[in-house]
């Protein structure tokens, strides 16, 4: 079976997707395979731009767009560098995606949110969906974490005793927490957020919540305010409790990144790309630093596929773009060089704050996210890279990931559709 | 990437994206989920295959699991394996022993198909049925066609293209719904092309659904053997279902072990096989105006098969239709799934975001490969639902093939 398209991105994360979503608005013909479904819907559902100051990483960064720009400049070889130039257009462009189909995200005035978690520290990030967007937490006369006694890996007196020791709130603030009942049994948050599709369950866990509500107060909930990114539980919730209620970030797999993944799928599938999911390209065809084809293979029968443009999008070692064995790593489908250093990949406490090498490692480009060898040399003209196949970020320590997939995969994406017939 | 790579339980990194995209496990708690029931208790069962969760049961089969894994692990055969360990100790109720013999129920119904269908729809009877057996008087019953596919198809004089086609109908087109295959012959006359048929096995996936392996392994083995006469012969096998096609061509692989590769270039979905003729130029595309709009449901076993949406190319060729991706993911009746008493309602809470596709983009028709899948969006949603090929051959021009 061979398949031709005008562009070709291999990977489903949030990357991949910014890259379709932007290549089929400039009129080209998108194709977009996955082996599974991106790590997108691992992620906080949140967009992470720059989480903390440079030279002190105990500080939340106040402008991450300024702290961008001074990092370009002393870290030149991080991704931000090759995509700064549309790192603000790619953002506008992220926002009226989501705006367009109904599911906003918000900022904070350009600076950073500081979200509670489910432990309840409070995380930097740029850019928030409606439900997550808690604005200042200084600001709050109050605050009722709820749980679920059907619900795993969520437990509201944790939340709250970090939250308090975390000095955010005003020494007068109240904060309590509650355990409600969703019906019974033990639930995923996939399940719970299920059985909160029905008004009814809604109408039961307002009427436990009512009773403990003091003025003022705001509710914190796990995610699980609705399946999908068009639901209208979090805001049914708050409309019949009279308060304003707020997800927080937890664990994977967690709804919110989940509903991100859902929504842009959905975007791209109805600006005409063509999504195969479960499909796994193991190798290429290259000549004369061309790609010619991607060999895939689906349900163990080989496919063929040619593009004009390549855009790679299989993320790092755990979405498996990136494979290792001691002391080697390269990219999966065009052998392209990873390099690894001499030092150990990992650092010695699992929470190092200066991060594990093992996530910086990727593949080196140049302004055109074209790959490039060590001496700057373009290995494969027409393929690009994006997101966390990128080398040369510490997304972990640096609260950077997302942020890099948004301006990656829209840069290439805009780049794969200006290539002419 | 090779069977034992897919079953390997390593590569199985607790993400839980499986659990999260599994449509049972979001709908009921009464299913552990297919992280759970696969690799979870595939350890256990490693050493004891009696460690089987009876929760197992409620796996649709639907192999979104092993779709969306990112690590390529083959939940849901494990998860099949594992029911298939379950009835081999604890046997199979009698109910599914009759459910998953699609072919003979068929068979058994050719003697009075009209006569079938009315007491199918007789309401004191299905009453009786769901209480004696446990099949749900809910759910609407497959029809009968009067004549099957083999008895009606009668091969057309085309010219000579020097390409054999031989078609695997599968049960529902040769018992239930004949027009899809006379529609695929309509079209590859339209395009000169003669197509073979002959009698095969059911390919077994209601066998492998209830957990009968042992029977589905006996089928494949045959039914391999005839692909592969006719492969040798210079023929390429179309299919119109997406589940006997990912059936033969990956569960006899994965479940079974049986060597499927000569299928893999050789066997296409009709779609598939119409957009090579049209990649080598050789598609006749001249369709006349459809000014429809359909809405289109991806059937679950074509996502498994990895291949996109071979139908999509071709209908866009047609003038005047429009087709609407209802994206809502799975219908929910899953094969046999959804006849049974104790899992219509999981079936229908399933289909849900169906209904509501359908209902917010108004159509009035759809279109899906599924003939399970088209009878579950007639179910819920009353519209008139047709194979993607119905569509097609109305296009090239003769007979009414929307008609129903």
């Amino acid at each position: 079976m061979n398949k031709y398209t005008d562009v070709l991105i291999i990977g489903a994360g949030l990357s991949g997707l910014m890259a379709a979503a932007k290549a089929a608005e400039q009129g080209k013909k998108v194709m977009l395979v996955a082996k599974g479904m991106g790590a997108v819907g691992l992620s906080s559902g949140c967009i992470d731009l720059w989480g903390y100051n440079l030279e002190d990483p105990n500080q939340v960064c106040q402008d991450p767009l300024a702290e961008i720009a001074r990092l370009c400049a002393v870290n030149p070889q991080h991704p931000y560098a090759r995509v700064r130039d549309v790192l603000e257009e790619s953002l506008l462009f992220f926002r009226r995606v989501c705006q367009e189909n109904g599911y906003p995200y918000l900022d904070h005035r350009g600076g950073n949110w500081l979200l509670p978690t489910a432990l309840g520290t409070l995380r930097p990030t740029y850019l928030a969906p409606a439900s997550m967007a808690l604005g200042d937490l200084q600001q709050v006369r109050g605050v009722l974490v709820v749980g679920f006694r059907e619900l795993k890996d969520f437990y509201p007196d944790v939340l709250a005793a970090n939250l308090k020791k975390s000095g955010v709130l005003q020494a007068n603030c109240p904060l309590n927490t509650l355990m409600v009942c969703a019906g019974g049994g033990e639930l995923t948050p996939n399940t719970l957020a299920h059985r909160l599709e029905n008004p009814v369950v809604v109408d039961r866990i307002v009427d436990q919540i009512k009773p403990h509500l003091l003025p003022g107060a705001v509710l914190l909930l796990p995610p699980v305010l609705g399946e999908r990114w068009d639901s209208q539980v979090a805001k049914n919730l708050a409309e019949k409790l009279g308060h304003p209620v707020y997800e927080v970030a937890n664990i994977p797999p967690a709804l919110p990144g989940q509903r991100l993944q859902q929504m842009l799928l959905h975007h791209v599938k109805g600006r005409g790309v063509e999504v195969v999911i479960g499909c796994t390209v193991n190798g290429a065809r290259v000549a004369d630093k061309r790609c010619t084809e991607v060999l895939a293979t689906g349900a163990g029968k080989p496919i063929k596929i040619s593009a004009k443009t390549v855009i790679l999008a299989t993320g790092s070692f755990l979405g498996g773009g990136l494979e290792s064995k001691p002391g080697k790593a390269w990219e999966s489908i065009f052998r392209l060089p990873v390099e690894t250093g001499h030092e150990k990949w990992s650092a010695r406490d699992f929470l190092s704050m200066a991060g594990h090498l093992f996530n910086q490692m990727g593949i080196k480009v140049n302004e055109h996210l074209r790959p490039v060898d060590k001496t700057g040399e373009v290995i494969i003209e027409n393929v690009m890279v994006t997101g966390a196949n990128l080398a040369g970020c510490n997304h972990p320590i640096e609260k950077c990931g997302n942020g890099v997939a948004v301006a990656s995969g829209y840069k290439a994406g805009k780049l794969a559709g200006e290539v002419g017939e | 990437m090779s069977s034992d790579y897919r079953l390997a339980l390593d590569n199985c990194i607790k993400c839980s994206i499986c659990v999260s995209h599994c449509p049972v496990a979001r709908v009921t708690d009464q299913f552990a989920g297919p992280k759970q029931n696969g690799p979870d208790l595939e350890r256990f069962r490693l050493e004891e295959p009696a460690a089987v969760h009876p929760s197992v049961g409620y796996c649709t089969n639907c192999k979104g699991c092993d779709v969306v894994c990112p690590s390529g692990v083959a939940v849901s055969a494990m998860n099949c394996r594992a029911r298939g360990e379950y009835v081999s100790m604890h046997g199979a109720p009698l109910r599914d022993k009759i459910l998953a013999r699609v072919d003979r129920m068929g068979r058994a119904a050719r003697l009075a198909p009209s006569l079938v269908n009315r007491l199918a729809g007789l309401r004191p009877l299905r009453l009786l049925a769901e209480k004696m057996l446990g099949i749900s008087a809910a759910m609407i019953m497959p029809r009968y066609a009067q004549k099957t596919f083999l008895e009606l198809y009668k091969p057309q004089n085309v010219g000579d293209t020097g390409r054999k086609v031989l078609y695997y109908p599968g049960c529902y087109v040769n018992y239930n719904a004949p027009e899809v295959g006379l529609a695929l012959a309509e079209v590859l006359a339209h395009n000169n092309i003669r197509v073979e048929v002959e009698q095969f096995d059911c390919c077994g996936l209601p066998l492998i659904a209830n957990g009968l392996l042992d029977t589905a392994r006996d089928q494949a083995k045959k039914n391999l053997a005839k692909l592969q006469g006719y492969i040798n012969r210079g023929y390429d096998i179309v299919t119109t279902c997406p589940s006997c096609h990912l059936t033969l061509r990956q569960e006899y692989r994965e479940l079974f072990q049986l060597n499927t590769d000569p299928l893999h270039e050789k066997m296409l979905d009709v779609f598939e096989y119409l957009s090579v003729l049209l990649q080598q130029g050789k598609l006749v595309t001249r369709f006349e105006e459809l000014p429809l709009q359909v809405g289109y449901h991806r059937p679950c076993h074509l996502k498994a098969a990895g291949c996109g949406v071979p139908s999509r190319e071709i209908l866009q060729l047609i003038p005047g239709l429009r087709v609407a991706d209802l994206d809502a993911g799975c219908c929910g009746l899953a094969g046999t799934y959804g006849f049974k008493k104790e899992k219509y309602a999981i079936s229908q809470a399933i289909g849900r975001n169906v209904f509501n596709a359908v209902k917010e983009l108004g159509v009035r028709q759809a279109i899906s490969e599924c003939g399970m899948c088209q009878l579950q969006i007639h179910h819920l949603t009353g519209v008139a639902v047709y194979h993607p090929l119905q569509v097609l051959a109305q296009a090239c021009g003769h007979g009414k093939w929307l008609a129903k």
